[in-house]
């Protein structure tokens, strides 16, 4: 007869911070093995910045393939606790044995939310829609977007008080919205924390010669938007001035990034983003000239430089050496003109499209809030995991600026490590 | 491009360039943002990103012989848009400098005088020769009576040093310079494709300079920098205040030999008020130039290097002792008037027999370079 081998008992608690992919991965990661998790997210869903992607580099697959697995998993673990519209306010102890307060912001809907979405047609109220990068506008009551997790409508806090409130608990026939929703604030015990508090695009508005003024020139993550079925456009990549199709598109690479006077380093992604973003307007519009400005191109690892080398062959994508620094529009036809030198031949560039994209880099969201806890951050804001000392952990983009898949491999390492915290103490 | 290019790296050249304000050559990463960003720079060819890659390989035949150098007015835009802080306006002038070296002559006159180790040296030499001068003719003493400079300091003595220091010394040393310079711009622009025509023609290449000075004068070029367009209004101030001098000296050298109208002239002469304001002018203006140049305008933009320095503290000093000796002097302060008037003297000397060797060169290499671009069709005449 054999004899059962049980598993050692778990025992602690880790606390995730951030919800994207890095945030998920080290939850699944932590949970999976028997640990459990408090997953922590400030917007009203889980997914981040990937839930925005149209694809992935570089297997050009949406990431709602892979988040639904991962939401999937979520939801099937008894042992993951997440909250959405929430914030972690203090934390105090020691590793191994910390404290932490974390407040949740009222989502004014209720769990007998169905997604039938009666309250978005009684809302009048549009308001800019963040997800679309204030492309677009969408009702004071709407849902994130189309599988977000938790599939529940969310009332933005500006219709609160007014008629339009009263519209949508009228026309909700379930019982799901409550405008007397309150914030909460809850206390968990954990042993470690991993920060996964993710980035945001670089401030465009900042760069000052690159045309950001200009209705035609967008940032890469609007870029990310107009491609995308669920963005304002349906997916069509159509220039914001006129709705124009593209005949002639220029991509501006390191627009802010490399840059002492903005982001002193290299964000890792935004080549391969602007690559794979010329295979969304090539699929689109086949005799499009696509150019790419750049200083060099960085295509990390065998799978990326292959990539690259099929982009090259496409005889109507441009690369030139050389980076875009002055951007000028066409008053009348709104067209843009982006001016570089292309640093092989010493000539002067002057190329006039119908669209140009900046490929803006990432801005950790901990330069410019700071986190609660005693947490270490390098000068450009990135937090520093305490390795040592054990307890708290930094991953994806938090830690470094990432693509998804090197995300999802730190992810996994600093679930690891807070596993290993727990372990000790 | 197509040409390969056999690379031969000058350490010795990048190391001086790094002397000369170019420290930070090497954190240039060829991004080209300076050659778009500058207001100045042509369509075909631009600088300055061909210039620091040039400099980082230490090619020196592509960077002494270069035109380009000497149409970059340093207004700074590159240094303040480059993103690493690599400072192209400061090479492109320190790369100047080193062109002033290398076709100076004589060679070792080229050395020393953008050598900061030497400063004593160059003043040594006018006071060595006055006291020398003075000595001989017994007149190295404190005159009595009404101040006149001509009983301290003969005319005749003055001329004499003076006037084959502007018709032999400089002639001679500039000219070699001049020729030398002119042969290699001819020579690199050629080679690289910046011009449009093989051929060096004279008469061709001095209607391209006079189309050139109208240019200069109204500093129409200076004007269309951003980052340092104050820096304009200090340099048209510095260089029409020189030229109203210049033309006061020659009226006062036909006054004394021609008219023998020997000075002190007076106070309410039209030349002397015109003289008077120039001095003015040209106070304002260097003394504009020295705050532009300590004003803080961020990490990217440098103050200057010891050949710029040297040239601003001399005119500084120049038209100090200048109007100090004329107060000093309407003041009734020997003591005071006559070592200022000796001082003043010493300055004027070295403006004029350092001029091939000092940044004054580029009133000549930059009008050539300037007068070149459009003789080689690069921005033709209108």
């Amino acid at each position: 007869m054999t004899e059962e081998q049980k598993a050692e008992e778990k025992k602690g608690s880790i606390l995730v911070v951030g919800g994207g992919i890095s945030g998920l991965t080290a939850t699944l990661e932590a949970a999976e093995v028997g640990y459990e998790v408090f997953l922590v997210e400030k917007n009203p869903y889980l997914g981040g910045r990937v839930a925005q992607l149209k694809h992935y580099f570089p297997k050009l697959c949406p990431p709602a393939c892979g988040l639904e697995i991962n939401f999937r998993r979520i939801k099937d673990n008894p042992g993951i606790t997440y909250y959405t519209l929430a914030e972690v306010e203090s934390v105090s102890g020691a590793p191994g044995n910390y404290d932490v307060t974390i407040k949740l912001n009222p989502r004014y809907v209720n769990e007998k939310c169905t997604c039938c979405g009666e309250c978005t047609k009684a809302c009048t109220t549009e308001i800019p829609n963040e997800f679309n990068f204030g492309m677009d506008t969408t009702k004071g009551a709407h849902l994130p977007y189309e599988m977000a997790l938790p599939m529940r409508y969310v009332i933005s806090p500006k219709i609160l008080g007014t008629d339009d409130a009263k519209r949508c608990v009228e026309s909700c026939q379930y019982d799901a919205i409550d405008m007397n929703m309150q914030a909460q604030t809850i206390n968990v015990k954990v042993g470690a924390i991993i920060w996964a508090t993710g980035w945001k695009p670089y401030d465009a508005t900042k760069i000052d010669n690159l045309g950001v003024q200009y209705r035609n020139v967008i940032t890469n993550m609007m870029m990310e938007r107009l491609a995308a079925v669920n963005g304002p456009t349906q997916g069509k990549v159509l220039r914001p001035s006129d709705g124009k199709e593209i005949s002639r598109i220029a991509f501006v690479q390191c627009a802010g990034s490399r840059d002492e006077n903005h982001l002193p380093y290299c964000s890792y992604i935004c080549c391969m983003a602007s690559l794979k973003q010329a295979t969304y307007v090539r699929e689109q519009f086949p005799d499009a000239k696509i150019y790419i400005f750049y200083i060099d191109v960085r295509a990390p690892g065998h799978r990326y430089e292959k990539f690259y080398k099929k982009i090259k062959e496409d005889e109507n994508i441009f690369l030139i050496k050389g980076k875009v620094a002055e951007v000028q529009e066409d008053p009348d036809t709104k067209d843009i003109t982006v001016v570089a030198e292309n640093a092989v031949t010493g000539e002067k560039i002057r190329e006039k499209v119908d669209m140009a994209v900046l490929a803006t880099g990432m801005v950790p969201n901990t330069a410019d809030t700071k986190l609660p806890g005693e947490l270490k951050c390098d000068p450009d804001g990135f937090v520093v995991s305490s390795l040592a000392g054990g307890g708290m952990f930094a991953t994806g983009c938090a830690a470094k600026p990432l693509d998804v898949t090197s995300s999802n491999q730190h992810a996994t390492g600093m679930a690891l490590k807070a596993i290993q915290t727990l372990v000790s103490s | 491009m197509a040409n390969s290019y056999w690379v031969e790296p000058d350490v010795k050249f990048v190391r001086q360039l790094k002397t000369m304000g170019g420290d930070t050559l090497k954190k240039c990463y060829q991004c080209a943002t300076c050659s778009v960003v500058c207001p100045i720079s042509p369509e075909e060819r631009p600088f300055p990103r061909k210039e620091m890659i040039a400099a980082q390989w230490g090619l020196k035949d592509k960077l002494v012989g270069n035109m380009d150098v000497w149409l970059c007015h340093q207004c700074n835009d590159c240094s303040t848009y480059c993103p690493r802080g690599a400072k192209p306006g400061d090479i492109l002038n320190a790369v100047r400098g080193m062109t002033i070296t290398e076709y100076a002559w004589p060679g070792w006159l080229g050395k020393i005088v953008p050598d900061a180790r030497f400063w004593w040296l160059l003043l040594a030499i006018p006071i060595a020769i006055f006291l020398v001068l003075l000595g001989a003719t017994g007149y190295l003493k404190i005159p009595e009576g009404e101040i006149e400079f001509a009983k301290f300091f003969p005319t005749l003595l003055v001329d004499l040093v003076f006037v084959p220091l502007a018709t032999l010394w400089i002639p001679l040393t500039f000219g070699i310079g001049i020729s030398r310079f002119m042969k290699a711009i001819h020579n690199n622009a050629v080679a690289e494709g910046k011009a449009k025509r093989n051929d060096l023609n004279i008469p061709d290449f001095l209607k391209s300079l006079v189309c050139t000075i109208p240019t200069i004068l109204s500093h129409s070029k200076f004007s269309q920098c951003t980052a340092n367009k104050d820096r304009y209004l200090a340099h048209l101030l510095v260089l029409f205040s020189f030229a109203g001098l210049f033309v006061v000296t020659n009226i006062f050298f036909v006054a004394l030999y021609i008219l023998q109208l020997p000075g002190p002239y007076s106070q309410a002469n039209p030349v002397k008020i015109f003289a008077n304001l120039n001095a003015i002018a040209l106070l304002v203006g260097v003394i504009l130039m020295i705050s532009n140049r300590l004003k803080d305008r961020g990490p990217n933009v440098g103050k200057g290097s010891y050949f710029d320095w040297s040239l601003i503290l001399l005119v500084l000093g120049l038209v100090a002792t200048g109007g100090l000796s004329e107060l000093t002097r309407l003041a009734h302060l020997p003591s005071i008037a006559y070592p200022m008037y000796f001082a003043h003297l010493v300055f004027v000397f070295c403006l004029f027999a350092y001029l091939p060797f000092s940044k004054l060169a580029h009133l000549v290499y930059r009008t050539l370079a300037m007068a070149y671009s459009r003789y080689a069709l690069r921005e033709p005449c209108e």
